[in-house]
């Protein structure tokens, strides 16, 4: 029998080992049939809310609120306009479940299927393995919610084509904008999903802790919608309102103060800044958790 | 290459492993045996890091695993039985990604060790279609990526048919032949482990009861086929030589008994002799009679 001769790969850098890991990572992400779902259930999601949109009820129901603030209802009828509904509805909805699915099985999952094991064989920390997995689950949060915006987008325009302008209407967050201009609403709404983007990665963050811990991928995520939906129920009693800015469903929706006319920044800034941080906090129990778990079959 | 030191690990209060230590020299093949529960996958994953032994540590080539994991493990491949791959991607994808935990893919490599497990035919195939036998084969393929020095096998030949068995075993004599390689063995089969393995540890509830050399283990007891009459008039005669009785027609006697002197006493005692021989005790006879407590621990 011959034996095979070869030399040992030469080690790259660091950085470039982790670039490696995170694409093997994303690789594997995408590779799964549920990570697909959520695609096709978005999609499903927006073609929906477009067909109620199409609806006459719906179009009266809109044009009163548009020409009850003296706007003109032709433009702010438009594809950006229902963007900006599609994301602000779906991503609550259906984002959460789906961010806390796909964060929720990317640690625990993985250990119930036994991949693990294959991966401690190999010399890399537990805590690079974490970062490699907590920013893959970080990017494809992000982009998943632009993705949602695109699609949302090239569907609006196949039905009410592309022009108009962008009408903003958030009561629980008080916020009131209208943009008749197509390139400064566009504009705005793009920063507006990449604020929905770094809002739902604390979702994923959650998820992604109780990832770490010893349970059940489908326990994970089911943790992780209840603390959200008891945040954001607790949040809705008038005893909490004044509280409001110590909920975690709060900061997440901060992202709607992108749209006022005057963007207030230091208010962005702060929620943005509270959010990152407990995304920390929640990644460093997750890693001490999941450091201090003995890996058994 | 490997030493594993007074390892103690206990999983909610009940002890899993007391003591066990044990050391591979470089080019050798140790088995590791003993029944469910005895604590061979832990001290496999105290090995690995996966598991934090309570007490103790492990060096590979001198490093520290509990201090310096990924450093130590930079020249060790494992296979596990029942090899969990991501099922929903191909074999070449599933060694991509746990090459990347090595330090980077090397193509050519990879390339070279497929052909060498028989996989390049299917490679690109979803590892959800490949047969246990092909998942043992991938499994072995990953282990070798990027070229090992150890190589621990919990279990790799549990469920390949009697072909598939040879065929592993022949590649890791093979490995060991040509390219040195140390293995730690740790296997239910223990005709395996007696024709590839150099010396074996027997564990008994978490304790070691038994190390050995495996060609030398017929000689360290020796064991006699006897076929004698009246064997209460018998008994005393070979416990007065040290003696035991293993199982019906078989005695231990130790090494040094001179064993004519034994059939003279016993003749002498009323007992017929019709046959006295020696006999190749195998690691089985071994095993059972340490876990049956017969045998003395080491």
């Amino acid at each position: 029998m011959c034996i095979w001769k070869y030399s040992t790969a030469e080690v790259a850098p660091t950085d470039m080992i982790f670039l490696q890991q995170l694409r093997c990572e994303l690789r594997k992400l995408f590779a799964r049939p549920r990570t697909w779902m959520g695609y096709g259930a978005f999609v499903a999601m927006e073609a929906l809310i477009l067909t109620v949109y199409k609806l006459e009820t719906s179009q009266r129901h809109m044009r009163g609120i548009v020409e009850r603030n003296g706007l003109e209802f032709s433009t702010y009828y438009s594809s950006l306009t229902i963007t900006f509904t599609i994301m602000l509805l779906s991503m609550f909805l259906l984002g959460s479940i789906y961010f806390a699915l796909v964060a929720g099985d990317i640690v625990a999952k993985e250990n119930e299927d036994g991949n693990l094991r294959m991966v401690f064989a190999r010399p890399i920390s537990r805590f690079r393995l974490l970062l490699v997995k907590y920013t893959a689950v970080s990017l494809y949060t992000f982009s998943f919610v632009f993705f949602v915006g695109i699609s949302g987008y090239a569907m609006a325009v196949t039905a009410v084509g592309w022009e108009g302008g962008l009408f903003v209407m958030e009561p629980k967050m008080k916020v009131f904008a209208a943009y008749p201009d197509w390139s400064e609403g566009a504009a705005r709404l793009a920063l507006s999903a990449a604020g929905i983007g770094i809002s739902m990665i604390t979702l994923s963050s959650i998820a992604f802790m109780f990832s770490c811990f010893k349970i059940k991928p489908a326990a994970a995520t089911i943790i992780t919608l209840t603390i959200l939906f008891v945040d954001m129920i607790l949040q809705s009693f008038p005893f909490f309102r004044p509280y409001e800015s110590y909920f975690i469903t709060w900061r997440m929706s901060a992202w709607v103060f992108l749209m006022e006319q005057y963007i207030s920044w230091p208010k962005i800034i702060e929620s943005f800044v509270f959010l990152v941080g407990l995304n920390f906090s929640l990644f460093t129990i997750g890693w001490l958790a999941f450091q201090t778990r003995d890996f058994k079959t | 290459m490997l030493e594993a030191i007074d390892l103690n690990k206990s999983f909610g209060g009940k002890p899993a492993l007391k003591d066990v230590g044990f050391k591979l020299e470089r080019g050798e093949i140790y088995g590791l045996l003993g029944h469910n529960g005895a604590g061979k996958s832990t001290t496999l994953g105290i090995i690995l890091g996966m598991v934090a032994p309570d007490q103790g540590e492990v060096l590979i080539d001198g490093i520290s695993v509990q201090e310096q994991r990924s450093k130590a493990l930079r020249k060790v491949g494992a296979i596990f039985e029942a090899p969990a791959f991501y099922d929903y991607m191909t074999g070449w994808q599933n060694l991509k990604i746990l090459m990347s935990y090595s330090g980077g893919f090397d193509e050519k490599a990879a390339c070279e060790v497929i052909g060498r497990v028989g996989l390049e035919q299917r490679i690109g195939s979803k590892v959800r279609t490949y047969s246990h036998g092909m998942r043992q084969r991938l499994a072995l393929a990953q282990s070798l990526l990027p070229e090992p020095e150890l190589l621990l096998l919990d279990e790799p030949t549990d469920g390949l048919d009697p072909e598939g068995i040879k065929w592993f075993r022949d590649f890791i004599l093979e490995l060991r032949e040509r390219k040195g390689m140390t293995v730690l063995f740790n296997s239910h089969l223990l005709s395996e482990v007696e024709l590839m393995c150099d010396r074996v540890a027997i564990l008994r509830e978490g304790q070691r009861v038994f190390e050995g050399s495996v060609r030398n283990l017929s000689d360290e007891i020796p064991t006699y086929q006897v076929d004698l009459e009246a064997w209460s008039a018998a008994e005393p005669v070979i416990a007065r030589f040290g003696g035991s009785l293993l199982q019906a027609g078989r005695i231990a006697l130790p090494a040094s008994v001179d064993t004519a002197q034994v059939v003279e006493d016993l003749v002498k005692a009323g007992v017929r002799v019709r046959e006295f021989a020696k006999v190749r005790r195998s690691l089985e006879d071994v095993y059972m009679e340490i876990l049956d407590g017969r045998g003395s621990p080491n």
